[in-house]
């Protein structure tokens, strides 16, 4: 596909997708920090629900050919300590490498300092790639490991029966905790506001 | 038209139109929806102006050209442009700072904010490229194909995320 051909096509499921992303509510850093603090489980429903799709998508294509699954290499150390300093990291942020342009795209100003914070940490990474990080990215590496390889269960099978525990996952957590209430009035994924006696600013709705 | 103008989905709808890109991504790319790889692609092309000699490192030479790159960097552009769209169609757009950050961080200023979610982006970032991927990458996509590497990412991601979260902010 030539680059061009390419970008009109990122453009095009990118702006799907930051329109799921914007209404799913991932565009709003209390939705992501409520949900690494435990208290409110949107992000992990939105997130789940895209696996289980992906999951079962995969299983199709797979199964009948029609496309090949290209897993990243399994590298235990680089997934370990890059993992949890991309935790600590969208945390801090309150965003994720993609949600973060949901959030600039829904107008959130300091989203754009996340953003160009990231840039200057890939940039970061870039340089310091070759010499000092090499050692650790390169420990414990098994390459391109799945699942279904280690236990010996066709990929499709296995992609079903595990999106099926998702899905039965994902209808007990919305028994004990329904989404509506979790996004709040104000879809930002803060409870609702006490209203004190008219003081909350035009245009945001009190319990 | 109704469904584009309401102010939030389900996040059953919205993680199934997420997984339902992997169709696109598989068919048409071969690859799987990713996010955090086109940071090295904007940022290794803009310090090419300043620094030439950046393309000499293979990882930055990797990754400032081709379809697979470019693909991923108009798709973060599309992320912001679905979002601005569907925020104006929905009467929800957004200015400022969360109001979330005044509760959890107490003393909340505009700068301390504006530092918090630079030094967050910094090292957000620098963590996904050193795990080779993100909440996209590794999460969606390497969880939907089953990859152990991509399950180790994950629990190691949200582990630490959460510890984090009770750590370094107030609960919300």
């Amino acid at each position: 596909m030539s680059v061009f051909a390419a970008i009109l096509l990122g453009l095009a499921m990118g702006a799907v997708f930051g329109m799921a992303l914007e209404k799913g509510r991932m565009c709003e850093g209390g939705v992501i920090l409520c949900q690494m603090q435990m208290s409110r489980h949107a992000m992990l429903k939105m997130f789940l629900s895209a696996v289980a799709t992906g999951l079962i998508v995969l299983a199709i294509l797979t199964g009948f050919g029609f496309a090949k699954l290209s897993p990243k290499a399994t590298l235990f150390a680089a997934d370990v300590v890059g993992g949890a300093i991309l935790g600590v990291g969208i945390v801090i942020a309150g965003a994720c490498p993609g949600t973060v342009l949901a959030q600039i795209g829904s107008g959130y100003r300091d989203a754009i300092y996340t953003f160009v914070g990231g840039l200057f940490g890939a940039l970061a990474f870039t340089y310091l790639e070759p010499n000092l990080l090499k050692p650790v990215l390169t420990a414990g590496s098994y390459g391109k490991l799945t699942l279904d390889q280690l236990v010996g269960v066709p990929f499709p099978a296995l992609a079903l029966g595990f999106a099926a525990i998702i899905i039965g996952f994902l209808v007990w957590l919305e028994k004990v905790s329904p989404w509506r209430a979790e996004i709040g009035p104000n879809a930002d994924g803060m409870p609702a506001l006490a209203d004190a006696g008219g003081l909350l600013p035009p245009g945001v709705k009190s319990a | 038209m109704s469904i584009l103008t309401q102010r939030a989905w389900s996040p059953y709808l919205a993680g199934i139109v997420v997984g339902l890109l992997q169709i696109p991504a598989f068919l048409l790319m071969g690859t799987a929806l990713g996010t955090s790889s086109s940071y090295v692609t904007i940022s290794a092309n803009l310090a090419s102006f300043v620094d030439p000699s950046i393309l000499e490192i293979k990882y930055a030479a990797n990754h400032v050209a081709g379809a697979k790159n470019w693909w991923q960097v108009a798709l973060i552009v599309g992320i912001a442009l679905g979002a601005f769209i569907s925020s104006r169609l929905s009467g929800t757009p957004r200015w400022g700072h969360s109001p979330v950050w005044a509760k959890a961080m107490g003393a909340h200023t505009p700068l301390r904010r504006n530092m918090m979610a630079s030094l967050g982006g910094f090292i957000m970032v620098f963590g996904a490229r050193i795990a080779d991927g993100c909440t996209s990458g590794h999460g969606v996509s390497g969880i939907a194909q089953l990859a152990i590497g991509s399950f180790i990412a994950v629990t190691a991601m949200f582990g630490a995320g959460m510890i984090a979260a009770n750590l370094i902010y107030k609960r919300v």
